[in-house]
């Protein structure tokens, strides 16, 4: 959930990996940690379909959106059959199951194409925003988190600390409006709708990276006030290096691997962004197809979204547990 | 060092670091107070301070900007008094906001404390629990419940208190496994206390101050959520007066009318700030005392 990075900065309990002894190389690691996250996947998808199958099924009946009010009893009838929606709940959760396993998940209710191919065409808009605003995080938070972070007592840098505390009161939905409003509508600056070349990419962007922005320069700031109180820091100024080079080669380096952690960790959260954000830019990823399907009551879309979500968060999750101990032995020799 | 560990000492270091981030940032909590008198005032006594009837519509009066004829936040689309809307809007969004923490932080203590306290497959469950549930984006599952559940106050309070105590259980957890080893605790255990007495008498004690602390953080996130949902159109009912639809509204008017996104989001981030604040001068004021032992 949103409050996750208060208290976490690396996944917790995943209790592959803390048996290892130093010696055990990064390979097993690495086998262990992808075994984790890939049961978790399972776990996760097992859940939600499950949940998702029987409560969208409860909204309403599938077949009357389909054929619409005025449809004769016949027609309905003949929908419900097609679609396999008279056999059992549990038969079609069972039907679904085994179908889904196959990657398939039916054909969406509105355009009648498969929901995967539907959901998949969206992917790339979707990553490309989320590619953007991970970039502008990672590159605003080592500039400002360490300048925050590198002499905290300053007054001007707890004047700054306060501002990014006071922006963390800011949704991010509020952030694009308040763009919106000021670059593309009074300005009329940037365009604020879809995707028209580069220039539609910014403003969804800045919105996507606001909500995570704030508190990635808290914990840079943090992290680099912290690596600068370390002793290899102190010995390196004590064998005459400037604060700066010290700065450079030994704190920051540290630092980044905690902000990328951050990020990647937060994945998941910044997909919940993404469906604010492409709902409000009607930016056509799979945010905005989310969103629609649901209100559509068009649950093969709803379900091949939330499929590739969850495999998206994976893929990023697994990626970070696979990165961080290359980037920082200290962890690989912690885990012992 | 098990994970467990690791996860405790993290949790010390990270607090400490923040404490000695935060040492001479003044007044955090001071400015949290403050917000908050202005949030109970604007609750209790907004819509007298308005002066107007925050349902009456007057096609005369159509989306008057600021301060003009007594209104002083203006008028929307339908000649209604922005600041009495507004004002209306937080009897609704923190009730929600409130009732959602006290779902999530009732189920997250409980299942927190249990996985830290049973070993063996309690713990192994509840954590994996919580790991696969952090990792997923909570919209996402709550757009997809809401879907079903429908469009009420109960609706949204269950939704978001369910999606979001998994935040809750991960603290209380990383917690209770440090108070666990706290002497007095051991020394409760030795002299035969049951695991019931103990949970609620001196474990609940000892995470009273970080409970505190994140009711502040999530209500401030579930007030958010809510005006999210309801923005996208799946939260609040049409009618509510939820921040969030008048933001939606205001979309159609942001080139005439910006006050009518301007007046609700400043209300979004009054209460938020609020909260955050307070969550923060807690951590501030509690911090050293608590940490370091």
């Amino acid at each position: 959930m949103t409050t996750s990075d208060r208290t976490q900065s690396v996944p917790a309990s995943s209790e592959a990996g803390t048996a290892l002894p130093p010696a055990v190389g990064y390979g097993r690691y690495a086998l262990r940690q992808i075994g984790y996250r890939l049961g978790q996947l399972i776990i996760l998808l097992l859940g939600i379909t499950a949940l998702l199958f029987f409560l969208l099924r409860l909204t309403g009946d599938p077949a009357l959106v389909l054929v619409g009010d005025l449809a004769s009893d016949e027609a309905i009838e003949r929908v419900r059959e097609f679609y396999g929606l008279d056999k059992p709940l549990i038969v079609q959760y069972l039907l679904f199951l085994g179908q889904a396993a196959q990657l398939n998940f039916g054909t969406s209710l509105q355009s009648f194409r498969p929901a995967l191919d539907v959901v998949l065409e969206h992917l790339p808009a979707t990553l490309l925003l989320a590619a953007a605003a991970v970039t502008i995080n990672i590159v605003v938070a080592l500039v400002v988190g360490t300048w925050l972070g590198y002499r905290p007592d300053r007054p001007e840098r707890r004047a700054g600390l306060l501002a990014v505390i006071v922006s963390q009161g800011i949704p991010g939905f509020v952030v694009g409006l308040i763009l919106i409003q000021l670059f593309a509508v009074t300005w009329g600056l940037l365009p604020s709708i879809g995707i028209d070349g580069p220039k539609s990419l910014i403003l969804p962007a800045l919105t996507l990276a606001s909500f995570l922005l704030p508190r990635v320069i808290r914990l840079t700031a943090t992290n680099v006030d912290q690596a600068m109180r370390q002793d290899y820091v102190r010995t390196a100024r004590a064998s005459g290096a400037r604060p700066r080079s010290v700065l450079g080669r030994h704190a920051l380096p540290n630092a980044v691997i905690g902000t990328v952690a951050l990020i990647g960790v937060q994945f998941g959260f910044l997909l919940s962004g993404s469906l604010i954000t492409e709902t409000l830019f009607a930016w056509p990823g799979i945010g905005l197809l989310l969103i629609e399907a649901v209100r559509a009551l068009d649950y093969p879309i709803v379900q091949a979204s939330v499929f590739v979500i969850a495999l998206l968060v994976f893929v990023v999750n697994t990626a970070t547990d696979l990165l961080f101990p290359l980037l920082d032995p200290r962890l690989r020799s912690q885990r012992a | 060092m098990t994970v467990s560990e690791q996860e405790v000492k993290r949790a010390g270091l990270t607090r400490q670091a923040i404490g000695r981030l935060y040492r001479g940032v003044p007044g955090l909590l001071i400015a949290g107070f403050i917000g908050l008198i202005i949030t109970i005032v604007l609750t209790i006594w907004g819509v007298d301070l308005s002066g107007f009837d925050p349902g009456a519509q007057s096609l005369a009066d159509r989306l008057l900007p600021p301060l003009t004829d007594g209104h002083l936040l203006g008028t929307d689309q339908l000649g209604r008094d922005v600041f009495s809307r507004v004002s209306v809007g937080f009897r609704w969004s923190v009730p929600v906001g409130l009732l959602a923490t006290a779902i999530a932080a009732t189920i997250g203590s409980l299942a927190g404390v249990a996985a830290a306290w049973k070993t063996g497959w309690v713990r192994s469950v509840l954590t994996r629990m919580m790991d696969v549930a952090i990792s997923f984006p909570y919209l996402v599952l709550a757009v997809t419940i809401i879907a079903v559940v429908g469009h009420s106050f109960w609706a949204l309070v269950l939704t978001l208190g369910l999606v979001s105590w998994v935040s809750f259980a991960r603290v209380i957890y990383a917690e209770t496994l440090r108070l666990r080893e706290r002497e007095y605790l051991v020394a409760a255990r030795l002299l035969g206390n049951s695991a019931l007495r103990i949970a609620t008498t001196y474990v609940a004690r000892g995470l009273r101050h970080t409970i505190a602390v994140m009711y502040a953080f999530i209500f401030a996130d579930l007030l958010v959520a809510e005006a999210g949902l309801s923005f996208l159109g799946l939260g609040a009912p049409l009618g509510a007066p939820s921040w969030g639809n008048m933001l939606a509204a205001s979309r159609e008017h942001l080139f005439t009318a910006p006050w009518l996104m301007y007046a609700p989001a400043a209300a979004v981030i009054l209460v938020v700030l609020t909260a955050n604040l307070i969550g923060d001068g807690l951590i501030q004021h509690w911090g050293r005392g608590t940490t370091q032992h």
